[in-house]
């Protein structure tokens, strides 16, 4: 039982790990552990076709350089970057997404996928030859299908051990290393032993006649190239376990550049032998051993490089496991092995991998090569060592690396150019060299040197390095002044659909008054219960289109293209806005429904704010008939303080003329605002009381403790808290069960309305700010919105709130200055509160100047004592709106 | 904690442990070194190519 909790535990922490940027504290590797990690990944089975492979081509000596010089060179290279995984606890994935944008990202991630894990199924190809040949040694004929059997075997077993996770693959890594270094030290001397040392120091390919030597090297060169550069994918998650840069970065280059290049050319020194003694050229080391020393050698070989084989199955599961998590976050980790070990299984099976590996690794190749020159301009020209985190991992606010629809056109435009450079100078499947002179420096370097180039020069044009750098986000305000467009005249048929399939199943009705005649332009105030009220009024206006007024962060949420096509004009709450006036008074010019929620905010416990006469002067401004919405259920229905909808709700709207055209020279201006009051005055509990609408989710009390905060038992504030149907005093105990009729029953029998105890409560702030004694002084943390782009990240800051007004003390990211704005008392009417913001980041209230609208969450310090319906209360008594 | 705070504080951490230099950094003689050896082993290929 502990012992599979603990391995599930494992697993998920080094996922955990694996997305997320792993603290100093947290570093497992020193240089030795990823040393031989990597070494573990580099040695494979696929070493020896390699060795062997470059036998064909080139005499020793100049194998011996290729496979450590040219190997060195490359890593050298291409591995400088990884001191940022090892810097920042991050892995190369989380960076690419600067490089690529993140939906780049995901596709460049499964291209190489695709074209690296193939290895694999070489690796359980050469395993399932091993155990055939040996055994045939033996004399032990198989059956037919034991080939699969044996191939599927290694997938499964290496599956499992990537299931269990980074301290299994550790300690598999750690026995495994050494041993295999054994075993290329047994097949050395028995490849040194059995034939003459001269023979193999000199060896010589036999070349076709045809055979160009200097081309042969380049290939070779170019194999070796192809090699390292195809494992970076594989390496990527080991160095940001590193407890330096240094070791990181040497782990990598000895990994492959020393350990791998060994295993190489002890696959080289077995083919040569071989060849030597038998005339053919083989890869397998069981069979080699079997051959020139003893079938012994060969089995205890056997069992060893088995083991290598499901080691290395295991190594690449993992590391492409986490890398996949990293990039699809809501994939489970055992799924996207299993996904792998799959995808290598239908390989096994489809039985042709070997055949094509060199199609496999030279795409790859052509992929990596681009790949790994942008990750090195990106991070030392273009970027200088730095990288935006929170944009990389899409934190709200961070958009720097969103780009074009989270592509960024450049990088993967050079990548594809990079991939098509190298197809330009070599075609690696039929072998036909397209341009001589940069073949010599071998299509894979000059692919990297080409794209290295490419991407710094592009990045050097002005507009280009502004969009791939981004330097954070938008700043700029919105433009307040701009005229809205007319709501599309093609959305309207998709607008209404969308209303009538959202509201179908609360089975809308709406009541239409006094409405005969009335067309646009008028203005419509509408009462405001929440998100349903956009869904409600535009089937209440049809046919008529109308314009709406919407705060900011709903042009940023959904995007301020569509948010103009359905006709909402931009503002900040609570603000003196003389351009939305105007705009007002364009819309109604040109002959449109203009579309007004007077609360400026939803409804905290279904019951209606007091209006301001300033609705009733906007009217008489405009000279239009008011027509007012007054809609029912749409509180019930999703509630502020918690929005899970509820399916019992339903909903009910009215559509009444309350001033015609002829009426609004005429009356007063307390005339029409008490006729609109009249109107909008609402109580949703009592809506749902008189029409018996049931209510019954379990949860349907979840969260009402943010409006009703005071208990009414011990008179603490903040003290409620509520689970379920019930809402509880944290302190005495008190508490209450919500009927599925939306009342309150105390313990005691006592029914309570829940809008007499959100006004009780109103009652005690007001006499805290009669007698002065109202003050609220609290860290906060701020983000402002400065437009219909991004959040902008202003840090912790202090709030202030007294009978003066607010006070915010933050770093000004405007000027770059600590510095305190003020509210007065007078300036605001209310204020905007959330209670779980977008249902991610918990209770806030706004406030906004021309330029910015401020989101102020409590800080885990002020937690307790943060509460937006008290703030509310205060704010709209010190404001005049309540006496 | 949720996963957005989590991830934010976990930024902070490592921004705060690269000011500090609590992950030792690569000197300026370590680059040296680097571009030491890659130029070594690019002799070498090309010193190859007489063999």
């Amino acid at each position: 039982m502990s012992r599979k909790h603990d391995v599930n535990k494992e697993i998920e922490n080094e996922v955990y790990c694996g997305t997320l940027p792993v603290l100093p504290k947290e570093r497992k590797y020193g240089f030795i552990d990823a040393l031989l990690v990597l070494s573990g990944y580099c040695i494979a089975t696929w070493s020896y076709t390699q060795g062997s492979y470059l036998a064909t081509l080139v005499g020793f000596k100049q194998l011996l350089i290729g496979a450590f010089l040219a190997a060195i060179f490359m890593l050298m290279i291409y591995q400088l970057p990884v001191i940022m995984s090892a810097r920042y606890g991050i892995d190369i994935w989380i960076w690419l997404r600067s490089v690529f944008g993140p939906a780049g990202n995901k596709i460049v991630t499964i291209i190489i996928i695709v074209v690296n894990f193939p290895w694999y199924a070489v690796c359980c190809e050469l395993f399932a030859d091993s155990m055939e040949n040996l055994l045939g040694l033996f004399g032990i004929q198989l059956f037919n299908g034991a080939h699969i059997i044996l191939s599927l075997s290694c997938v499964i077993i290496g599956t499992i051990i990537a299931l269990r996770g980074v301290s299994t693959i550790t300690w598999t890594t750690r026995i495994l290393v050494p041993l295999l270094l054994l075993v290329g030290v047994a097949v050395v001397i028995v490849g040194f032993t059995s034939v003459p040392m001269d023979v193999i120091w000199n060896y010589q390919p036999e070349l076709a006649g045809d055979a160009d030597k200097t081309v042969n090297y380049v290939l070779s060169i170019e194999a070796n190239f192809a090699f390292v550069i195809t494992l970076v994918g594989g390496m990527a998650e080991v160095p940001r376990l590193c407890k330096s840069e240094k070791s990181s970065y040497y782990a990598g280059v000895l990994g492959q550049g020393a350990a791998g290049s060994f295993f190489v050319v002890v696959g080289a020194v077995m083919a040569i032998a071989m060849q030597y003694v038998t005339g053919q050229m083989v890869d397998d080391p069981t069979l080699m051993m079997a051959t020139l020393s003893a079938p012994i050698l060969g089995l205890s070989s056997l069992l060893l490089v088995a083991f290598a084989n499901i080691g290395t199955q295991a190594v690449g599961s993992y590391i492409y496991g986490v890398m996949l998590k990293s990039t699809f976050k809501k994939s489970s980790y055992k799924i996207l092995v299993l996904v792998l070990g799959l995808y290598v299984a239908v390989l096994c099976v489809w039985g042709k991998i070997t055949e094509y590996f060199g199609s496999f690794l030279t795409i790859g190749a052509c992929v990596y090569a681009p790949l790994a020159a942008l990750l090195f301009v990106d991070f030392f020209l273009v970027r200088k060592q730095k990288i935006d985190l929170k944009s990389a991992y899409e934190l709200p606010g961070h958009t720097a690396y969103r780009y074009t629809g989270g592509f960024n056109i450049v990088g993967i435009i050079c990548l594809a150019l990079g991939f098509g450079f190298t197809l330009l100078i070599f075609d690696p499947i039929n072998v036909v060299i397209h341009n001589k002179i940069l073949f010599m420096l071998t299509p894979t370097f000059a692919s990297f040197l080409f794209t290295g180039i490419l991407y710094y020069l592009l990045c050097r044009i002005p507009f280009i390095r502004d969009y791939v750098i981004c330097k954070g986000p938008d700043k700029k305000p919105f433009d307040r002044a701009k005229t809205p467009p007319r709501q599309n005249l093609f959305f309207m048929p998709f607008i209404w659909l969308i209303c009538k399939f959202i509201t179908a199943p609360y089975k809308l009705k709406i009541d239409k008054h006094n409405m005969d005649g009335i067309k646009p332009p008028f203005l419509v105030y509408g009462s405001h219960n929440s998100f349903m009220d956009f869904y409600v009024t535009p089937l209440a206006l049809k046919p008529y289109r109308a314009n709406y007024i919407s705060e900011l962060e709903g042009f940023e949420a959904f995007g301020e293209w569509i948010y103009r096509q359905v006709g909402c004009l931009g503002t900040r709450k609570f603000i003196n806005d003389q351009y939305l006036i105007k705009n007002i008074m364009k819309v109604i010019k040109r002959g449109d429904v203009m579309v007004i929620y007077p609360e400026a905010r939803y409804a905290n416990v279904g019951t209606n704010s007091h209006l301001t006469p300033s609705i009733a002067k906007l009217a008489k401004l405009l000279k239009v008939p008011v027509v007012t919405i007054n809609m029912q259920g749409n509180y019930l229905q999703q509630p502020i303080w918690n929005l899970k909808e509820r399916k019992g709700a339903r909903l009910h709207a009215d559509l009444k003329c309350v001033v015609t055209a002829e009426e609004i020279g005429k009356l007063s201006v307390d005339e029409i605002l008490s006729r609109i009051s009249k109107e909008l005055t609402y109580d949703e509990y009592k809506y749902q009381l008189e029409n018996k609408i049931v209510i019954d989710d379990e949860w349907r009390a979840e969260g009402l403790h943010f409006p009703l905060y005071r208990c009414r038992q011990c008179g603490r504030d903040f003290a409620m808290t509520s689970s379920g149907s019930k809402i509880t005093c944290k302190y005495c105990g008190d508490s209450y069960e919500m009927d599925e009729l939306g009342q309150l029953h105390s313990s005691s029998g006592e029914i309570i309305h829940i809008p007499d105890w959100y006004e009780w409560q109103r009652g005690f702030v007001h006499e805290e700010c009669r007698e002065g004694k109202y003050k609220l002084d609290i860290p906060v943390k701020i983000w402002a919105l400065p437009n219909s782009v991004n959040f902008v990240d202003c840090g912790e800051g202090r709030l202030v709130h007294d009978n003066s007004g607010f006070s915010l003390e933050f770093d000004n990211y405007r000027s770059g200055q600590r510095e305190t704005l003020k509210f007065p008392a007078s300036s605001m009417v209310s204020i905007h509160t959330e209670y779980d913001y977008r249902g991610l980041y918990g209770p806030c209230v706004t406030l906004s100047t021309y330029d910015d609208t401020f989101f102020i969450y409590p800080t885990d310090e002020s937690r307790d004592v943060f509460n937006p319906t008290k703030i509310q209360f205060a704010t709209e008594f010190l404001g005049g709106l309540y006496t | 904690m949720e996963p957005n705070k989590e991830i934010e504080t976990r930024i902070e951490e490592v921004l705060k442990a690269e000011k500090e230099n609590k992950i030792p950094r690569m000197t300026k003689r370590d680059y040296i070194i680097a571009a030491v050896i890659t130029a070594i082993a690019l002799i070498g290929i090309i010193g190859g190519f007489f063999l």
